[in-house]
């Protein structure tokens, strides 16, 4: 990768010097406790009494007889997908809509951006008020004034919509921070080129598709990386907000990994499914890439 | 690379080899009067109560006298109000093998273990070497003991729970006060058709609703029953445990507590019965200064009583025996007990009871008069005196009784079941199945 | 497929044909106005919770229990924000958020940059190896770490320090912050640099005369971006730090849980109020830097 090269001469040593500090922090802090992981998920451990090496039992049965593993692995995949369509579904809209503004950008883009500084205990409680039934709720109060009586239910104790509202707020959340980047990508497209498709008599949704997107499709990816990899990381909320139920209806991977850990003193077990978790992500993003890419490509 | 990366699982592998081996002890637990010179020092208490409330205040001030005979003590107090966050820090501690001079904990499975790796001072022995232990009330002791009545834990508090209710809703729906736990559901209807909350319950915590399936089998077969259930030896199947799951689906078919009370808070629930939305709340006497005191709402104030628990026909258990918690109880680590820290606890213990008997709560011994504060209703007075006719047994919550991992399901499941999302058959398998799976790794 | 999530065709997107040049204003627009209105709508949605947040920090204890909790306050108090200071030591909790951030901060974005070069500028054989390295950091989720790291801590008696919790906020944001970079630097002409050393400039004077200070923008997005995750992080902090004088802001909130759970919700979010109060003035200061800095990004990635 010479290309990669930017200075014509630079010494080994000063590859090191810039190198290895950063290692040594990121080995230390994010490398070295994997290992250790990896290393406990093929034990049995409470965490006081002596570690007993069990093999890959832990990985059995985690695949095999574990129910609770399995919903909440597709609960986990469910809640991505809400946090992304709202994260960047939402980002991409806001951010279109904002370009077609012209006063008042700078003023929007700032309080677009206000959830994200308030800590997730308020945001878990005022949700729970927004969703609760009795007493009645500010969302279920909408419905009311909206005539939509049908609607109304308690939205955190119904088994069908508990794993959406808890997703709504994690996605509506950092919604701002997806928007702001994709606003400044959409910024930096050409005048002239969307100048001559607009004389060429296209339709806005051609522009977008055609001109737009493809030429913020890097950032795009970027973006998708960075929402997924925070969906999959998705813990607070569903964890303050129903911690997990009604039954396990809202259980994330994360937070059953958690319970098993320091509810259940199952580090081994814990491990086990941390690793899982780490492999997940890994072929999130390696997915990511490979689709993004192609498209990119074709 | 690769060489890299075999160092670095090497090192791992120590690491934790380490930590694991260095869980043994060698200090022994039933050694309570160490011998020695008092060296004063700092010690520390990790602990899960409130930053602001009656023990936290009483004990930083007795440290604080403590101190001024013994300059160089100092007594740090380390509180994580919030269980679930306590319990994690608690673990990781012990795991990492850095547990401080006292800790917090309930008679918890877990901290059996501890106990019988000698981590922990047997209290028993402490106690009666400190010559206070016939002060305590033996319900407070029991609620500390473990099964097999080993005692570790030192309580400070000790509260009764109570069904608290609204004389005239109750009036409005036409209804009375349950003679039996089995009129519940039946009473519940009548409100609802009244247009009343029956019951307002603090679904989020767990714990609460935990509670209501402790009550059938208490009365049904003792406190014997989830003492066996957790090893195994009950089941769910049995005529106990399908009692409770009937009684807590037809709990759920009457919608005896809030809708979507699974997600809503302790405050809310609380709110809900003191502003007269709900017609019964069950709590326990820490609640006194909010329900039986001028801070309740003028509205309700005199419409508010309690009954305790309700028998059933043919019930085991008698009407005064009933959930009786002493709180989480303070354990003393067995590693770091020296002539200081016994000192200390003989110091603070003879002093703590006057002291939070003054507070208005009742003291977990009988040698003191709790002051009943300047604000309360009649019903103050009313709610301590349950606490002098109470029989020998009482209801223990499941909650510290069941392994951790059973539990958590219970409590999961339980919901499901009172919301009408499964049926007490699916209950019974479920958590049959997942005692049987993890009961074996706690309880050998 | 996540780029099925692009917005669905607007209603009224049909040939809008500009006459090349000025564009007439006057022209009633229906996406136009449709668009202000949603943004509008979407903007209260965004705002709404930090309003209804300041506003229930005002209400007394008992219009809080029982008045509507949507509706404006009957009467306003301060006496929750006497009780949120009186309870806590808030000033306390918010200085250790101050200096755990800023240590955070400070680390991520020196190590970041100093990463960032060697990687991108520097380059070297195994560069896309270490690249991918870096990467699964974005990735992992925090909490595997949790066990390893306290054994690891209690082992080199890093426990209950501001360095417990700075090392692992730092280490798990450090990936995003190089990747940031990176991007960043891939755009900064190589003939920038050649001019430098054909100057005779080293590696080292390179990256302090010309590097760093061409990443300002870039820096203040990453410090921001991360302060927000770092000043409210509960996890670390409650693993790792034990005394109260190194209690952080997130911990601190938790003075306000009475027995059994009970929470004091009105000085809660008094609280709550005056410690988003420092990073929220931040914010709205840097905002204007932040967004170039996301904009320059952008622009080249």
């Amino acid at each position: 990768m010479q290309s990669n090269r930017m200075l014509p001469n630079r010494s080994r040593t000063s590859v090191l010097v810039f190198l290895l500090p950063p290692l040594l922090l990121y080995g230390a802090a994010v490398l070295f406790p994997i290992l250790q992981s990896l290393f406990l998920s093929f034990f049995s451990w409470n965490g006081i009494s002596d570690m007993e090496f069990v093999g890959v039992d832990n990985y059995v049965r985690m695949f095999v007889a574990d129910d609770i593993f399995w919903r909440a692995f597709l609960n986990a995949l469910v809640y991505l997908a809400i946090c992304l369509v709202l994260q960047l579904g939402g980002a991409l809209v806001v951010a279109s809509l904002l370009t077609s503004l012209r006063r008042g950008r700078e003023l929007i883009k700032t309080l677009y951006l206000l959830p994200a500084v308030i800590s997730t205990v308020a945001i878990a409680f005022l949700f729970v008020r927004i969703y609760s039934l009795e007493p009645v709720g500010l969302l279920n109060q909408l419905f009311h004034w909206m005539g939509l009586g049908s609607l109304e239910r308690p939205w955190l104790s119904d088994v069908n919509t508990v794993l959406a509202a808890v997703s709504a707020p994690e996605g509506w959340r950092f919604t701002g921070l997806y928007m702001l980047i994709i606003y400044a990508a959409l910024l930096a497209v050409p005048k002239e080129l969307e100048e001559a498709a607009v004389l060429d008599g296209a339709s806005r949704w051609t522009l977008f598709t055609k001109i737009r997107f493809p030429y913020i499709r890097p950032v795009w990816i970027t973006t998708t990386i960075m929402a997924t990899t925070y969906g999959l990381r998705g813990f607070d909320i569903p964890y303050l907000m129903t911690n997990g139920g009604p039954g396990q209806s809202s259980e994330l991977l994360t937070t059953y990994m958690y319970k098993t850990a320091f509810t259940s003193t199952d580090f081994g077990y814990a491990s086990t499914i941390s690793v899982f978790i780490v492999v997940e992500c890994l072929v999130a993003v390696g997915l990511i890439l490979f689709l993004l890419k192609r498209k990119a490509d074709a | 690379m690769k060489n890299m990366f075999r160092a670095a699982a090497a090192a791992a592998v120590t690491a934790l080899a380490l930590t694991a081996c260095g869980g043994a002890s060698s200090t022994d637990p039933s050694n309570v009067s160490p011998t020695g010179e008092i060296k004063a020092r700092e010690i520390s208490w990790l602990l899960s109560r409130p930053a602001d409330g009656a023990v936290i205040n009483i004990m930083k001030k007795l440290a604080d006298d403590y101190a001024k005979d013994h300059p160089g003590f100092e007594l740090n107090l380390i509180t994580t109000p919030d269980r679930p966050s306590y319990i994690q820090k608690l673990e990781t501690l012990a795991a990492a093998n850095k547990l401080p001079e006292l800790f917090d904990t309930d008679a918890t499975p877990f901290a059996q273990q501890l106990a019988k790796q000698g981590k922990m001072v047997d209290a028993e022995k402490l106690l009666e070497s400190l010559d206070i232990y016939d002060n305590y009330r033996p319900g407070a002791l029991d609620y500390q003991r473990f099964d097999d009545g080993s005692l570790y834990m030192i309580p400070f508090q000790f509260e009764l729970e109570f069904i608290w209710y609204n004389k005239a809703l109750l009036e409005k729906a036409g209804v009375a006060v349950p003679t039996s736990l089995d009129d519940i559901p039946a009473m519940c209807t009548a409100l609802r058709s009244a247009g009343i909350t029956p019951i307002a319950i603090d679904g989020q915590d767990q714990w609460p609703l935990e509670r209501y399936i402790a009550y059938q089998p208490f009365r049904e077969a003792g406190p014997e029953f989830v003492q066996k259930l957790k090893k195994g030896e009950a089941k769910f199947s049995d005529p106990a445990g399908q009692k409770t799951l009937n009684w807590m689906a037809e709990l759920g078919k009457a919608k005896c507590f809030q809708d979507g009370f699974s997600a809503q808070g302790y405050s809310d629930a609380q709110n809900q019965f003191t502003s007269g939305q709900a017609a019964m709340y069950n709590i326990g006497t820490w609640e006194l200064p909010s329900l039986a005191t001028d801070k309740l709402d003028p509205a309700v104030r005199n419409d508010i009583d309690f009954f305790t628990l309700p028998t059933t026909a043919g019930s085991v258990t008698a009407a005064n025996e009933f959930v009786s918690p002493s709180g989480i109880g303070m354990a003393v680590n067995a590693t770091t007990y020296d002539p200081l820290v016994s000192d200390f606890l003989k110091f603070a213990l003879e002093k703590y009871p006057a002291e939070y008997a003054a507070t208005g709560a009742l003291s977990p011994t009988t040698d003191v008069e709790t002051v009943v504060p300047a604000n309360a209703t009649p019903l103050y007075q009313k709610a301590l005196d349950q606490a002098d006719g109470l029989g020998s047994k009482q209801a223990m919550p499941w909650d510290t009784q069941l392994d951790p991992t059973t539990n958590g399901r219970l409590q999961q499941e339980l919901v499901l079941l009172v919301q009408g999302n499964i049926t007490p058959e699916q209950f019974t398998e479920t958590m049959d199945k997942a005692i049987a799976q993890n009961a074996p790794k706690f309880f050998k | 497929m996540i780029t099925q999530t692009a917005p669905p065709t607007p209603p009224a997107a049909v040939v809008p044909v500009r006459p090349s040049g000025k564009r007439r204003r006057r022209r009633p627009d229906l996406f136009r106005t449709l668009s202000r209105v949603l943004i509008m709508l979407i903007v209260i949605v965004q705002v709404y919770p930090l309003a209804w947040l300041f506003l229930t920090s005002l209400r007394t204890e008992q219009d809080f229990a029982t008045g509507d909790p949507f509706a404006l306050p009957s009467s306003l108090t301060w006496e929750n924000y006497a009780r949120a200071f009186e309870t806590g030591d808030l000033g306390r909790n918010i200085l250790n958020s101050f200096i755990v951030t800023m240590g955070a901060n400070i680390l991520i974005v020196l190590l970041g940059m100093m990463a960032a070069y060697a990687i991108q500028v520097l380059g070297f054989r195994l560069s896309k190896l270490v690249r991918g390295l870096f990467l699964i950091g974005i990735i992992v989720p925090v909490q595997i770490a949790l066990v390893p790291l306290f054994i690891d801590y209690a082992a080199v008696n890093l426990l209950d320090t501001y360095l417990s919790m700075i090392i692992p906020l730092a280490g798990f944001s450090l990936p995003m912050a190089i990747y940031l970079f990176c991007s960043f630097y891939e755009y900064i002409p190589k003939e920038t640099y050649e001019a430098a050393s054909l100057d005779g400039a080293g590696p080292y004077r390179i990256f302090g005369l010309i590097t760093m200070p061409l990443s300002l923008n870039t820096v203040v997005t990453v410090v921001l971006v991360n302060s927000i995750f770092i000043w409210n992080d509960f996890i670390f902090a409650n693993t790792f730090v034990l005394s109260e004088d190194l209690k952080t802001i997130p911990l601190g909130l938790q003075n306000y849980i009475g027995a059994m759970g009970k929470v004091d919700w009105t000085a809660t979010f008094a609280a709550v109020c005056v410690t988003i109060t420092p990073l929220l003035l931040v914010f709205l200061v840097l905002n204007k830097a932040m967004i170039q800095g996301l904009e320059s990004g952008a622009t080249k990635g």
